[in-house]
């Protein structure tokens, strides 16, 4: 298992259209990806659509990124990645 | 449902979706906007709107209505995920010219106002508003129908969804 925190940055959050691309963007990880703002005591399977869009990731939200299975070694870093350039 | 209405019934109505609104359908792949275009968020299609009041499409229940107004998520009483996007780019309005008329958590009726949005104000700002419809859990559907190209009224039968 692997994790990070993040901070989210962008004055928008995390609404319809970031979440689509982030859903996109895991589609080729084969590890499960949870999202989690602990703070709000909210967290969502970070591969389903409505799900992370009911999340209403915030500015100043801090999440939680826990990635677990075969490839997360991999995948991990590359999700962190994407959200420090996206999000 | 009994067997001999299921046995008779030539389609599902749980599985179509009604216009939300009234105006003119148009395939996805016009809205300019790839995250829609590209079908990032689902298959669908969209409306070019003529009023100003977004419906529910189908018996179901608001997911999350966007506290923005610009957006609402619904589940189908047979699960299919919606996401109604009156406008494009419109999150950045921050909630002005848009009035939620149903929260997170109700339960709604085919044709129950959800939305109202002021279109004309929201065209003066420079925002498209048009409106995409799309299937959230698209990859649930062996085939997804959308009726393009044709003016609707709000109820009138838009898109129908096969598993």
């Amino acid at each position: 298992m692997k994790s990070f925190e993040y901070t989210v940055k962008d004055e928008m959050g995390i609404h319809a259209r970031p979440a689509g691309i982030l859903v996109k963007q895991l589609a080729s990880v084969k590890s499960s990806v949870k999202i989690e703002v602990k703070a709000k005591d909210k967290s969502a399977d970070a591969k389903r659509l409505m799900a992370v869009m009911k999340m209403a990731v915030k500015q100043g939200d801090t999440v939680t990124v826990t990635v677990e299975g075969e490839d997360e070694d991999t995948a991990a870093p590359q999700i962190e990645q994407f959200f420090k350039e996206n999000f | 449902m009994g067997f001999f209405s299921k046995l008779f019934k030539s389609e599902d109505e749980s599985m179509i979706l009604a216009s939300p609104v009234s105006g003119t359908t148009v395939a996805i792949s016009e809205v300019p906007d790839p995250t829609f275009a590209e079908e990032i968020l689902g298959k669908g299609l969209a409306i070019r709107p003529s009023g100003d009041v977004v419906c529910s499409p189908c018996d179901g229940t608001v997911d999350l209505m966007f506290d923005t107004g610009h957006a609402v998520n619904l589940i189908s009483d047979s699960g299919i995920e919606i996401l109604i996007h009156i406008g494009l780019e419109t999150v950045g309005l921050k909630g002005k010219h848009f009035k939620t008329l149903k929260e997170s958590g109700d339960k709604v009726k085919k044709g129950d106002p959800l939305i109202e949005f002021e279109r004309q104000a929201i065209a003066d700002e420079g925002y498209n508003t048009i409106i995409p419809v799309v299937i959230c859990n698209s990859d649930s559907y062996s085939k997804i129908v959308p009726i393009t190209g044709k003016d609707v009224v709000t109820g009138d039968r838009i898109l129908s969804v096969g598993k």
